[in-house]
């Protein structure tokens, strides 16, 4: 089963409609999204790209949802390297329905069984509730699509060779998820690998969390790749995602190089000068479009992360398949205060 | 730390240097200063160098020194040791902090951010590089240190007068070291400016008058990224009689053709920050109508005058309301509120603007194009009386 089936035009045929609804759903449910709208002139859409789009960053300044209070599930907090703090509020339906279609996608990759699990982190992270991290949440969601948990780090974050020796003795003879973020799969996992001749060839690596300190040491996404394989991992799927548009994540493909999105999602690379999509090959704004948002209107989001889209239905998968290429950098201006604003 | 200016070595040891107020050796230096500052070459460069050399010049200076000796009922001295904290990102304003504290004859000590770029760099350089009598650099220094509270205190407890710049944060911050019990602070918190444009005024005015007030309003905005307190940020159109759509199409007409002009950009990020400001305007109410005709400009339509945003909400971001009359205005306005550029009024209709005002709010009332030009009298402080000293004296 797999949820990476549909082409370019059968996937607008089928998102646009369902996206107009959920537009005059999110209107209807939300005061301040029809305000954003009505202000901003929105009369409607014909295609995916005419869809009107918020910021990211607006779930951080303003409480958006689609619930009344009472039918609030749970509220999902992101925090960002500022400071400010993203909620989105799930009631039930939204939550196990971002939950079920998650699945839906990583069992696209790691089969229908859930699989022993190699977590690339500490399970410290999970430990102090006050600062817990979007690391932590990423690594708690992933963590039940696996099982017979082993953490490679130890609570100092040193490598557990001994407790990785023991999972691979175990269970390294038959398919195994390892997850973890990209630099610490790279850090720990990678380097540990290679000096023990430890053998991960079983292993199913989905990573995620930016290429950003990779880049600073110049490991680029496709040697990355390369140099896993070396160790023997040859099946890695790196995925592109958000907490503003849970349970929807774009996700490489096995010949790597692309990330690909689900039949209920679509992404839109825009020209950050005119905001007009730009055709593949162009680098712009990434724009994540998925049908998942019911309870509060993310189902439109213009990230701030720079990408490209590389090509539409001529990948392993159909569809667009693009490239993160880094971060906006945030804006800063000049003023008289900030003589205390530390320096970002 | 870093010494950028004036010689090395402990700032709060005690001095045997004495500067007068007025002190030829400082007037000296200060207008040599000025010259290298109005150099076409760093005017080209830095435009508001050009406003801060124009400060600085020998008939400006010799003008404050006569109104900072002219009266009879006292002798008047400097302060004593001055502390100024400028803001990181406006180049220019520790400059006329120090340099009326300078002119005053007090020992000054300037702490420069050390995110300090630009204008800032070349004025050290220029400073650096200007002819002195050995007792400026002795009395006048410069340092970048980072946030070290322990060199903050001491300087505070040094100080006769903590010259505080930067906003509310800021001046809370600074605040947490004590002072000398006979010492003080002057604070600039954190302010709000506005523009407001006579529609009558407008109509009144010849295509070549209101293109050069876009001109002046066009400097105001975009110099410091809307972001200087000074900085126009709503523009209220006074006394349309509810039809000021033609104006206000024509007002960002002639804004984005000054703005392609001079090739000023905003990039994009500055664009998603607009964005998002725009969006929480309206999803609060406070704005009806958001119009992104261009990165550069975004106009913002209010639901009233009271919804005028008093926080920075991104460079070339232009809410708009409209009001009958200045007078009307004025219930709208607070002590936050600093600068009211204006164009297109009669003096008496400004006069009891700021009559009507009474000191509750806006302390500077200036034409477009001045909003940025700095004064001696500044956020409603006569700068030179603060710098100052009084000694009366009866025989």
């Amino acid at each position: 089963m797999s949820v990476f089936t549909l082409s370019q035009t059968d996937r607008e045929k089928t998102l646009l409609p369902e996206l107009v609804d959920l537009v005059d759903h999110h209107r209807r449910n939300c005061v301040p999204y029809d305000r954003i709208l009505s202000a901003s002139g929105f009369a409607g859409a014909s295609d995916i790209s005419e869809l009107p789009w918020l910021p990211v960053r607006l779930f951080k300044t303003l409480e958006l949802k689609s619930i009344p209070d009472d039918e609030v599930f749970k509220v999902l907090t992101s925090s960002g390297t500022t400071g400010e703090v993203s909620r989105i509020y799930l009631d039930k339906a939204a939550a196990a329905t971002q939950t079920r279609q998650l699945g839906a996608t990583l069992q696209t990759v790691l089969g229908p069984r859930r699989l022993p699990m190699l977590v690339v982190d500490t399970k410290s992270i999970l430990k102090d509730r006050r600062s817990f991290s979007a690391r932590g949440a990423g690594v708690l969601g992933m963590s039940t699509f696996g099982r017979d948990h082993c953490w490679a780090l130890d609570a100092e974050g040193v490598v557990d060779l001994d407790g990785i020796r023991a999972f691979l003795a175990k269970h390294g003879d038959e398919p195994f998820l390892i997850f973890g973020f990209t630099y610490l799969v790279w850090l720990h996992l990678y380097e540990v690998a290679l000096s023990h001749g430890l053998d991960l060839g079983n292993g199913i690596l989905i990573h995620s969390g930016g290429w950003k300190k990779l880049v600073d040491q110049a490991v680029s996404p496709a040697e990355f790749r390369s140099r896993l394989a070396g160790v023997g991992i040859t099946r890695v799927h790196n995925f592109y995602g958000m907490v503003e548009q849970i349970g929807t994540i774009f996700l490489e493909g096995p010949d790597g190089g692309s990330l690909y999105c689900p039949d209920f999602a679509d992404v839109v690379v825009r020209d950050p000068e005119t905001w007009a999509e730009l055709p593949p090959g162009e680098p712009g704004l990434i724009e994540v479009v998925s049908t998942l948002p019911t309870s509060y209107p993310g189902h439109v989001l213009l990230t701030e992360d720079l990408g490209v889209v590389h090509g539409v239905d001529d990948g392993d998968w159909p569809g667009k398949r693009f490239s993160v290429l880094g971060r906006l950098p945030r804006a800063e201006a000049r003023g008289c205060s900030d003589t205390y604003r530390s320096a970002a | 730390m870093i010494h950028r200016f004036g010689v090395e070595g402990d700032l709060t040891a005690p001095s045997e240097e004495r500067l007068a107020v007025g002190d030829p050796r400082m007037v000296d230096f200060l207008a040599k200063l000025a010259r290298k500052l109005l150099a076409p070459a760093v005017a080209r460069r830095h435009p508001e160098l050009g406003s801060l050399g124009y400060f600085l010049r020998p008939a400006e200076l010799k003008r404050s020194v006569e109104r900072m000796t002219a009266r009879q009922d006292a002798l008047v001295f400097p302060r004593g040791n001055v502390f100024h904290l400028p803001p990181a990102n406006v180049d220019t304003i520790f400059v006329y902090s120090w340099a009326i504290s300078a002119l005053a004859g007090n020992h000054n000590v300037v702490r420069i951010s050390s995110r300090s770029a630009g204008a800032a760099e070349v004025i050290l350089e220029a400073l650096n590089e200007t002819e002195a009598d050995p007792v400026i650099a002795r009395t006048q220094r410069m340092v970048t240190y980072g946030h070290d509270d322990a060199v903050t205190a001491a300087l505070s407890r040094w100080c006769d007068l903590r010259v505080i710049w930067g906003g509310d944060t800021a001046v809370d911050t600074i605040r947490r070291q004590p002072l000398r019990p006979s010492a003080r602070d002057l604070t600039f918190p954190d302010r709000t400016s506005w523009a407001v444009l006579s529609v009558p005024g407008w109509r009144a005015a010849d295509p070549a008058a209101r293109r050069a007030a876009v001109v002046g309003f066009a400097n105001d905005a975009y110099w410091f990224d809307q972001a200087a307190c000074s900085s126009p940020r709503t523009v209220f159109l006074v006394g349309g009689g509810g039809d000021t759509g033609g104006v206000r199409a024509e007002f960002l007409d002639l804004l984005l053709g000054v703005v392609d002009q001079r090739g000023w950009t905003v990039d994009p990020a500055m664009a998603v920050e607009k964005r998002v400001n725009a969006y929480g305007l309206a999803a609060t109410g406070a704005a009806t109508a958001l119009d992104f005709p261009d990165n550069r400009i975004t106009a913002v339509t209010l639901a009233g005058t009271d919804r005028a945003p008093r926080r920075w909400i991104g460079a070339g971001a232009f809410p708009f309301a409209e009001v009958d009359s200045l007078i009307d205005l004025v219930p709208a306005m607070n002590r936050q509120d600093q600068t009211v550029s204006h164009f297109g009024f009669t003096p008496a209709e400004l006069r009891a603007f700021a009559v009507e005002l009474g000191g509750r709010g806006v302390d500077r009332i200036v034409p477009f194009g001045s909003a940025l030009t700095f004064g001696a009298i500044w956020d409603g402080y006569d700068l030179p009386a603060e710098f100052t000293r009084l000694t009366t004296l009866q025989p």
